[in-house]
């Protein structure tokens, strides 16, 4: 139930709305058993006093009709408007405060979660919460208060009615719910678990469809997607069997409630302390109530999934980020030196972690900074990088080298030792600010799935199109764009699959030459280009690494000839480290850059 | 193209059984329903002018207590089978999509976004529920149930059916009018649902890059704009939809209401506001009492129509995408499936093989080449030459425009797929891991693998020694990026992959690109030990994966244009040459 006062907040902002909502319901609502009870008197009055030839003001009644059909549909049109307005305005809200709760865990704390899993929480667990406000909270408000409204008038003519009519309202508005509640608890969060693996299969078997293919698991894939779809549906047919008895049950209530009228009522009229018309039109009012709980029971049953939604939700905003966000004043560096002293890091061991597979039932499973460690993938790295100063880093795969561009970045902290920038610990720069000193090419670059422009102006949304294509001719670039039909409109991404590997390296140095930062980290950058292209590429590289404090990974000897320094890391540490003619006669440097083996050439 | 109203109408045989049950489901309700309020109309016209007690009504009070009974049954049952008509058609459509998706295949895929393909198989298929479970039961309720109470109230009084069978029909007419414009609203708006949540997934795998630019925030705004604009276009469908339940709304309210003054003002002896020559038929209360509690019956499902109705424009609207995606042309199936005989040696021809994935803009253009039983051949060349097209070719994902493959004289175009893929493996730069564990992951080719075989071809691709270090080992479960795997880990486990298949060709399409050279030096050896026998066909830059093959191929323009060994090559100064001089000026 904590989820639900969590959520009640989130909505503050939009009270305006829902009480707006609320009113317009609560009218609608009381215009439509006003018609009926109203309609039900006027007839059996009529034709009372036509049989009995006396006269009656039929024109009061008659206008109140008339008032009651038009504030009805009037009516309902309003609430439909408002409510749903109301809805997806919170929707629009809570996307946006997901998202900013999102952003500080990448990379470092949603390594763990399948982008799916993101998918369907930003997508399908916000639009669940809109349950929440149209089908439970406007109805629940309306059916206390009219329920009370209902109970009173009633009361005027006989208390054992309004009685009874309390107690059958009372069955239907909350015995039921609670029941389907309780019962749809089961299902309901099945429901959202599996429409959850469901999106993951059919991203892992559109994505993967090459490698599902070729390996021949394609058809596999099709029955477990398919298995995944009988089992949705399995669940949904329990719930609708649910909604089928609460529908029956809702729809019985009522007709009991009429002949507990009728039964309670006929003796009344038949000793004299209920007027016919009276008895006609209670027996119509009591029918007409039941449209107050007649949605409460469905909305309950279907509440698990709300909350199950909302505690996927909440499981990533709760999460702490891997980094917490310096609270001093701003600082400002002397200069684009770096000083790394005793750097030491260990990944949070994957034991530790929980089955993160996107289920509900692990949403609850945070990731702790302080779980158990694998061990150190960095342990005790000292380096000096004094501005303009270029330093190269070489090693096997995962000796290190990008898990210290991550600590640079503070995508994740040290577990001891320091990096200073101009002087001042990182630790106390805000995230953005360090940042926008450091530009990063490395060979996982993404690019989003918009034109080639706007996937330059990430990297400086101020920057002029002659800027573009200045830095698109530096990184080789230009005259590909060019050459295209739609040039720098031209979509990529995703769907833009014309562009080589290659290409989209460039466009990734591209974009580090707009950043502009005086610091440059580069991660193999030209790692999976042709000779040719790599060779132009390196000037490109050359060209942008002038005036720059560089961190280089590559193991290109072209390249590390060109450096101020190199050091050789091997399990976290550094093993070697001097020039590359120096580093040439050491044990374990030509090794690792191949030169051992192609002697023979 | 296909119409998305015929898509849905396609598959009603296979909810057909469960619609006829829930629409004879709903029209008995509907006549007990009538039952109910003749039994109502007695009652009440006995107590007001009978003055009856209530031992006099009792034979009418409890029948209708086992009315209500049954009623509540019924309503249970229409709605399980209506749900169950459905569910059938749902499950059935999301196996078609999906088998659709890959009969169309990868080369199809490359143009479309997973995101949104993804929320076709979920939302989209989801979508069509109403159409089965709500409109299609409710459209002929529509006309049933009315009739039925139509048939009843006429021989009772003819001036209520009047205005029943007057008002009636334009409760769809105007339905119809307004909704057709709605239509068009939300196909559009279903469009940009798919687009929204496309965009979100892009965000979601490109955040990293994002957050580097610092550019995360902005993409705040840019989500609240989306989401925004997303509210402001379902707010223009949805106020159509609501006027149109206005409409609605009225025009049955309207009808009860002229029914109910009617019956009313003839109880009470007043003239009608109808022209003289007309004379209205006399009325009982009875039967007055009992025709108004029919009338707002009578309008229900009319007035749900509209409700039902918006239902079925999602699934028309839904319908229009998975249109979209089935109505993809798949590549016509072999004529005849031939099957290469077990131990066929695997002799691969490319006679002036074309292709283009864009109309003007050839990947390869005539190429010719050749590999041969147990040859290891290299295929470099600057990228966008055509390596990537030859895999894919070979791979079966998109087949020649001109010329032709053969293997072993047979023509590939002429090869049952399924029984040509078995024979090969592919290791691609960015492997895909599935969701599930490593074990899992290797097995992909070979469901039924022992843990034996699959720690066997672990330890050939060099993965067993960092799999066994994890807590978890073979089970740790891993996602699509590895999750928590580097790169080179990732590409040793897809390694394994193609280890413990026993494919007579492999295709390596720059597979150890991400590798350094000592972790490279280590796959080589793998590597050298799997071609032993078999064919290989790698993309490379690397001179050190280049240097050991047999042959190699320098492709540009989509064309070979150079062909021999590393030592052949690097005599004759040509592109070959060129190459190594930029890359490794020591080499040469």
């Amino acid at each position: 139930m904590s989820e639900l006062i969590r959520l009640w907040q989130l909505f503050q902002p939009y009270r305006g709305w829902m009480l707006g909502g609320f009113a317009v319901a609560l009218i609608t609502l009381l215009a439509n058993v006003a018609l009926m009870a109203i309609s039900g008197w006027f007839i059996t009055a009529m034709a009372v006093a036509g049989a009995a030839g006396v006269a009656m003001n039929y024109f009061a009644p008659a206008a109140l009709i008339r008032a009651s059909a038009i504030g009805r549909t009037a009516g309902r049109y309003f609430e439909r408007l408002i409510t749903h307005e109301a809805t997806l305005r919170q929707l629009a809200g809570l996307r946006v405060w997901f998202y900013r709760h999102l952003e500080p865990l990448a990379p470092a704390r949603l390594m763990e979660y399948h982008s799916a899993d993101l998918l369907t929480r930003i997508r399908a667990d916000i639009d669940a919460l809109d349950n929440l406000y149209v089908r439970v909270l406007v109805p629940v408000l309306v059916a206390l208060t009219a329920g009370v409204a209902f109970f009173l008038f009633t009361a005027i003519f006989d208390l054992g009615l309004a009685q009874l009519l309390l107690v059958m309202l009372l069955i239907a508005g909350v015995a039921l719910p609670w029941a389907g509640h309780r019962l749809g608890k089961r299902p309901g969060r099945r429901i959202v678990e599996i429409q959850a693996e469901l999106r993951q299969a059919g991203i892992d078997g559109t994505q993967g469809l090459s490698e599902l293919l070729i390996y021949g698991a394609a058809d596999s894939h099709a029955r477990h997607l398919d298995a995944l779809s009988r089992a949705l549906v399995a669940e949904q047919e329990r719930m609708s069997q649910l909604t089928g008895i609460a529908q029956a049950a809702t729809g019985l209530t009522a007709n009991l409630t009429l002949w507990g009228m009728l039964w309670l009522g006929i003796p009344l009229v038949h000793d004299g302390s209920l007027a016919p018309p009276q008895l006609a039109m209670l027996a119509l009012f009591s029918l007409a109530t039941f449209e107050a709980v007649a949605p409460l029971p469905m909305a309950f049953q279907q509440l698990e999934s709300t909350l199950t939604a909302a505690r996927r939700l909440f499981a990533i905003v709760d999460t702490e980020p891997a980094v917490p966000e310096p609270t001093g004043p701003a600082q400002q560096p002397k200069d684009s030196g770096l000083v790394i002293e005793g750097l030491r890091f260990a990944y949070p061991s994957k034991s530790s972690l929980k089955d993160h597979s996107g289920t509900g039932s692990s949403a609850d499973a945070g990731i702790h900074a302080d779980s158990a460690r694998e061990r150190p993938t960095l342990d005790g790295i000292d380096l000096e990088l004094p501005p303009g100063r270029r330093v190269a880093i070489v090693g096997a795969t995962g000796s290190g080298k990008t898990t210290l561009f991550n600590l640079l970045l503070r995508f994740w902290a040290p577990e001891s030792g320091s990096i200073r920038l101009g002087g001042i610990p990182i630790e106390q720069f805000p995230g953005e600010d360090l940042r926008s000193r450091i530009a990063l090419v490395s060979q996982h670059t993404h690019l989003f799935d918009t034109s080639i422009r706007e996937n330059l102006l990430i990297a400086a949304p101020d920057a002029s199109q002659g800027l573009l294509e200045q830095a698109c001719a530096t990184a080789q670039i230009h005259d590909f764009i060019a050459e295209l039909p739609e040039g720098y409109d031209t979509w990529v991404g995703e769907t833009g699959v014309r562009l080589s590997g290659g290409q989209a390296r460039r466009i990734a140095i591209a974009r580090a030459l707009l950043r502009d930062a005086p610091i440059l980290l580069l991660d193999e950058p030209t790692e999976g280009l042709d000779a040719v292209t790599e060779r132009a590429l390196m000037d490109a590289v050359q060209r942008l690494m002038e005036g720059r404090t560089v961190l280089l990974i590559t193991h290109r000897p072209v390249a590390l000839a060109q450096m101020d320094e190199i050091l050789v890391l091997d399990q976290g540490r550094v093993v070697e480290r001097g020039t590359h003619g120096e580093l040439l006669k050491a044990p374990i440097y030509p090794r690792l850059l191949g030169l051992d083996l192609d002697l023979d050439a | 193209m296909t119409a998305p109203r015929t898509l849905l109408d396609d598959q009603k045989p296979l909810a057909s059984r469960w619609l006829r049950l829930s629409v004879g489901l709903g029209l008995g309700n509907g006549v007990l329903l009538i039952l109910q309020a003749w039994l109502l109309a007695r009652i009440i016209n006995a107590v007001v002018f009978d003055d009856v007690g209530l031992a006099k009504v009792a034979p009418w009070l409890w029948p209708l207590l086992v009315l209500f009974a049954v009623r509540a049954g019924i309503a249970w049952a229409s709605e399980q089978s209506a749900f169950r008509a459905a569910a059938q058609v749902k499950i059935s459509l999301r196996d078609r999509l999906y088998r659709h998706i890959q009969a169309a295949g990868p080369a199809w895929m490359a143009g479309q976004r997973s995101g949104a393909i993804a929320e076709d198989l979920t939302r989209g298929i989801e979508a069509v529920e109403a159409y089965y479970s709500r409109y299609l039961p409710a459209m002929s309720l529509t006309a049933l149930i009315p009739l039925a109470i139509l048939i009843v109230v006429l021989p009772l009084d003819w001036l209520s059916a009047l205005i029943m069978l007057v008002t009636a029909p334009l409760i769809p007419v105007f339905m119809i009018l307004i909704g057709s414009g709605v239509e068009r609203l939300n196909q559009q708006l279903w469009k940009e649902l798919a687009r929204m949540g496309a965009h979100f997934l892009d965000v979601i795998q490109g955040m990293t890059t994002l957050k580097l630019f610092n550019a995360s925030r902005r993409e705040a705004e840019v989500i609240a704009r989306i989401s925004d604009d997303y509210r402001a276009s379902t707010m223009r469908v949805l106020r159509v939809a609501f006027l149109t339940s206005a409409v609605l709304e009225l025009f049955s309210t309207l009808g009860i209401a002229i029914i109910a003054v009617f019956i009313g003002f003839r109880l009470y002896q007043l003239d009608l506001p109808i022209p003289d020559l007309i004379a209205p038929p006399e009325i009982s209360f009875v039967t007055g009492f009992f025709i108004l509690l029919l009338a707002p019956e009578f309008y229900a499902p009319l007035r749900n129509l509209g409700t039902h109705y918006h239902g079925r424009m999602e699934a028309i609207a839904a319908a229009e995408r998975l249109v979209a995606v089935m109505d993809t042309e798949l590549p016509a199936p072999p004529q005849q499936r031939a099957r290469l005989s077990a131990d066929s040696p695997l002799h691969i021809r490319f006679e002036d093989v074309s292709f283009s994935y864009e109309p003007g803009r050839p990947a390869l253009a005539g190429a010719e080449l050749e590999i041969k039983p147990g040859e290891r051949v290299a295929l470099v060349g600057p990228s966008g030459a055509g390596k990537t097209t030859v895999a894919n070719l070979l791979l079966g994902f998109i087949r020649p425009e001109a010329g032709r493959i053969s293997i072993d004289g047979e023509d590939l175009n002429a090869l049952a797929i399924d029984d040509w893929r078995r024979r090969l493996a592919w290791l691609p730069q960015q492997p895909r891991l599935f969701q599930g564990t490593i074990a899992d992951n290797i097995r992909l080719g070979l469901a039924d693998a022992s843990l034996a075989e699959v720690r066997q071809a672990a330890e050939r691709a060099q993965a067993a020694e960092f799999i066994d270090r994890l807590p978890r080992g073979y089970e740790t479960t891993v996602g699509e990026r590895g999750a928590g795997l580097s790169g080179g880990q990732i590409q040793r486990v897809a390694l394994a992959r193609a280890f413990l298949r026993d494919a007579r060709l492999v295709i390596l399409d720059e597979a150890t690109a991400s590798l350094d050279p000592a972790s490279e030096a280590l796959v080589q050896r793998a590597l050298d030990q799997l071609a032993e026998g078999r064919s290989m066909l790698v993309i490379a830059h690397r001179l050190s994966t280049v240097r050991n093959a047999d042959r190699i191929l320098v492709i540009d323009g989509g064309r070979i244009v150079e062909s021999g060994s590393h030592a052949e090559l690097i005599e004759r100064d040509g592109p070959y040459r060129q190459m190594v001089r930029l890359l490794e000026p020591t080499a040469v």
